[in-house]
């Protein structure tokens, strides 16, 4: 394989491009969706393909092909070629892709246990096990589905550069969607959980994760909505990730911070208070954003957003490495072989602090715990909007009734200087982000304490 | 490639491996693309992506296969892949059998042969031209993304029930996102598109109303909290109704009691004057075809009359199970991990969800409100409670409306509800409908909306 792709790279590089990858892989999934108990399909998948990115005249060409046949590479990265040739017509700026060194490597995912050699009925019998769990659970319990993925990569990335890494990804994933009904009100939770290997059911047992949705769907259940408006609240573990990726991260992406996001000019600056260190690491092992290498080569690293509340840093590629003068940081991912990479976030976390629980919550008189959330999503000029599934008042320094459908809101650079104290504790999520791919991404911190920020409720 | 022939041998594969139904379903997707990136065109992408998934189901038990290697050896694993999977998995008592065959309805405007002649050149060309008249507005005009791309789309189904079919269909897209900056001011990413399935590039008309919308957002003003009548652009009705109405008329979601639409066919849910139908038979419409993604004729669905529930969406499967017939939304692919087309058993998706247009003017509609506020898209819609309704939103770009006009732009507001309540409380709808995503909606009028701000 590695001659075909040098041939392949080499006559691009002779044809003038300044900088070619081939980026092959070969895919093994499994999914299973179990609806209220029933099966609903067993889906077994292989695929194969490459992804062909060529640099000339500073524009960018892409090509994909499902066959790694050398009559067909070529196919594809004469497409490749063209289409830089075609985009690079109208650029005015020049592309310096950061250099790097050449990497051989082959890399590979420690995990206990492969998905590829779990029977298929052992998987099932899991889901069934979360399913009966939720329904045995509370009979107020009325709906559950589960949606659960393995996906096993073999990639081969190839560049001009000279590197040539073989690396496997491997992703476990659990996804269960709850919901409850008593006198005709209605609830419902999400829990998103994973793992590199099929050990997540070992360390997440399918009961416990079965009956941690299924307490906040009771929960929700009894729940009221929240009181509009400004008021003090305890982020938890499981939301402040949430809040470091859509509040920071991504506007700290460098292609949105380039775009002229909210942060763009503002490195070395104090854009948070100074409790506030955020960073985005490739280095936790169990995060879903651990990766050796990057879709690029680039090998992976703790890359520092904000120290103590001052900007230091974004989230890079090659390329916007190289136009900012600065080394990539590992972040160039792509969903599979039919996207490019984009510069997409790893674990995205707020660093520890060392308060108590109970002490974060001691000096409010009112306020809201936010335990966890539903979703979020950021806008360019730093607005974000996180939605919370589960929260609690918080009375006199301590939690009270549950409170449900919180949507919070606010703008980076007013948001983050609000933050006034952090918990000790630590929580990572494993979730996924959209950016016109799909990625998998773990957000994480401790809980924090905001003087205020902006609640909806109704 | 002759699929419907490979096809026929995947289905010939499973059956012998032991399937009692069959399936086989191609989806070839050709991709022709400019990126426009901070005011640049920096890629041109050319992906052409084909797979074939295979549905086996044996004692009502569903296997599900997929593969994008469309050689005779690899699509022989794939299919007896699916019996295997099929025997590896439960018994499904809601089964009842893949869908028979049917007669299609003609659909108009789907494909247009100019469209797959458009050349990586020309979609650059478009890109120029957009970008062109974006800077042309004002010159603090960003184009921070967007682009132009060509899709031609082609899929074949058939299975052991007789269904054979395929079906062709064209897009072609121009989009842009801009920002505008003053010495204080940022304005959120303002987007505007054209996609049409016809060859109908119109690059000047997006440009011109990118750059109008960031120029119009930079000027910020005070906000005033409350409750007050807004007015809701296609984009943000859009996001608000697809998380919570067209989840809750989902046949899949009635019949497992998540809905609260479950006993209300027949029943005022909404205001006398919406009517909102499903038709995946719209010429030109964006998500419209002879078939749909299991072989089901596409059809017109009537979801609200006059406000009165009249029926819900369904696929083969929940049809069948609950005695009504296919509405033709089995769709396939996407959900939370993006796969393929070919790559997913069907669920149930909306095709072109229609709201029926009004008779007011846009200026008729911003006076009715008087003093309210004016949006244009939503954020954070997905957060939505699909089982209550309840919506909590940031709005951006969005205006304050004073005295029966748009006074200023407004920043770091949200506005909270209940969809379910919102489609009763909706008093005016306007006379121009556009096609957003899966809606097609006019401008409308919401009585009144809790606007939270600082």
């Amino acid at each position: 394989m590695k001659e075909t792709f040098t041939s392949v790279l080499e006559k691009l590089r002779k044809r003038g491009a300044s900088y070619a990858e081939i980026r092959a892989q070969n895919n093994n999934n499994t999914f299973i969706t179990v609806r209220d108990g029933q099966v609903e399909a067993v889906t077994l998948s292989t695929e194969t393909g490459a992804a062909i990115r060529v640099l000339a005249e500073n524009a960018w060409g892409f090509s994909t092909t499902n066959s790694l046949e050398q009559n067909n590479l070529e196919k594809s990265a004469n497409s490749a070629f063209s289409m830089a040739k075609a985009a690079g017509r109208s650029v005015r700026e020049t592309v310096k892709l950061a250099p790097v060194k050449a990497v051989e490597d082959k890399a590979t995912v420690l995990v206990k246990k492969d998905p590829r050699e779990v029977g298929i009925s052992t998987k099932v019998n899991n889901l069934l096990t979360i399913n009966k769990t939720c329904f045995d659970f509370d009979k107020r319990i009325k709906s559950v589905t589960i949606n659960y993925a393995d996906l096993a990569t073999e990639q081969t990335l190839a560049t001009t550069d000279g590197t040539f890494i073989e690396q496997e990804k491997m992703f476990v994933w659990n996804y269960c969607w709850v919901t409850g009904k008593s006198n005709g009100i209605m609830a419902s939770a999400r829990d998103e959980t994973g793992a590199h290997g099929y050990e997540l059911f070992d360390l997440e047992l399918p009961r416990k994760i079965a009956e941690r949705v299924s307490k906040k769907v009771t929960q929700q259940l009894e729940a009221k909505t929240p009181k509009s408006g400004l008021h003090p609240a305890v982020i938890g573990t499981n939301v402040v990730g949430v809040l470091a990726h859509e509040a920071l991260g991504h506007i700290c992406e460098a292609d949105l911070a380039l775009a002229g996001s909210a942060v763009m000019g503002k490195i070395g600056e104090k854009i948070a208070s100074e409790q506030v260190t955020i960073f985005d690491s490739a280095l936790i092992p169990q995060g879903f954003g651990a990766l050796k290498y990057d879709d690029e080569g680039v090998s992976g690293q703790k890359t520092l957003l904000i120290r103590d509340g001052v900007l230091v840093g974004f989230m890079h590629n090659r390329e916007t490495a190289g136009k900012m003068n600065v080394s990539p940081t590992g972040n160039a991912r792509a969903q599979d072989f039919r996207f490019p990479p984009l510069i997409r976030m790893r674990d995205t976390c707020f660093e520890k602090g060392d308060y108590t629980f109970a002490e974060l919550l001691e000096d409010i008189k009112f306020g809201y715990f936010l335990e966890a959330f539903r979703g979020g999503q950021a806008n360019l000029d730093g607005t974000f909007t996180v939605g919370v599934q589960s929260a609690f008042k918080i009375v006199d320094g301590e939690l009270g009734d549950p409170v449900r459908n919180v949507g919070i809101s606010g703008n980076t650079l007013e948001t983050l200087k609000q933050v006034d104290a952090c918990g000790e504790d630590f929580g990572l999520e494993l979730g996924r982000c959209g950016k016109g791919q799909y990625m998998f991404v773990s957000p994480g911190g401790p809980p924090v304490r905001v003087k205020s920020i902006l609640i909806g409720g109704s | 490639m002759n699929f419907i022939g490979l096809c026929r041998e995947a289905i010939n594969v499973a059956v012998k491996a032991g399937a009692k139904e069959a399936e086989a379903l191609v989806v070839h997707r050709h991709t022709i693309g400019s990126e426009i990136e901070r005011a640049e065109i920096k890629t041109c992408t050319d992906v052409m992506d084909v797979g074939m998934g295979i549905r086996a189901v044996e004692s009502r038990k569903v296997g599900f296969a997929y593969t994008n290697i469309l050689t005779s050896g690899e699509l022989k694993k794939t299919a007896e892949n699916a019996v295997k999977a099929s025997k590896a998995s439960r018994v499904d008592e809601n089964w009842r059998q893949l869908p028979r065959r049917k007669g299609y309805p003609p659909v108009r405007a789907t494909y247009d042969k100019r469209v797959t002649d458009v050349t990586s050149d020309e979609t650059v060309l478009l890109c120029q031209r957009m970008m062109a008249v974006a800077h042309e507005v004002d010159k603090r005009v960003l184009p921070a993304f967007g682009g132009v791309e060509v899709l031609v789309q082609e899929a074949v189904c058939l299975n052991t029930n007789g269904v054979e079919v395929e079906d062709k269909g064209t897009s072609l897209v121009c989009a842009l996102g801009t920002m505008a900056r003053s010495e204080t001011q940022v304005s959120p990413v303002c987007y505007e598109f054209k996609a049409s399935r016809m060859y109908e590039p119109d690059p000047e008309w997006v440009g011109r109303e990118a750059g109008r919308l960031a120029i119009e957002s930079i000027n910020i003003g005070k906000v005033k909290a409350g409750k007050f009548p807004v007015l809701l652009e296609p984009f943000a009705l859009e996001a608000m109704l697809t998380y919570t109405l067209v989840q809750s008329v989902r046949g899949d979601i009635v019949s497992r009691g998540r809905s609260l639409f479950k006993d209300k066919v027949g029943k005022k849910i909404a205001g006398e004057n919406i009517s909102i139908s499903d038709d995946g038979t719209l010429a030109g419409g964006l998500r419209s075809g002879k078939t749909d993604m299991e072989g089901v004729p596409k059809q017109r669905t009537p979801i609200i009359e006059d406000g009165i529930l009249r029926s819900f969406l369904y696929d083969n499967y929940w049809g069948r199970l609950e005695g009504e017939n296919s509405t033709g939304n089995a769709s396939r692919g996407g959900g939370g991990l993006r796969l393929p087309p070919y790559g997913t058993t069907p669920t149930i998706q909306p095709t072109n969800i229609v709201l029926e247009a009004g008779t007011v003017t846009d200026d008729e509609l911003i006076r009715e409100v008087r003093n309210g506020y004016y949006v244009r898209s939503v954020q954070g819609a997905h957060q939505s409670n699909p089982e209550t309704g309840e919506f909590s939103v940031a709005i951006a770009p969005a205006w304050r409306i004073k005295d029966g006009e748009i006074a200023y732009a407004v920043k770091g507001v949200m506005i909270t509800g209940n969809a379910y309540d919102m489609i009763k409380e909706i008093s005016l709808l306007g006379k121009d409908a556009r096609q957003v995503q899966t809606f097609i909606a006019p401008k409308v009028v919401v009585s009144e909306l809790n606007v939270v701000a600082k």
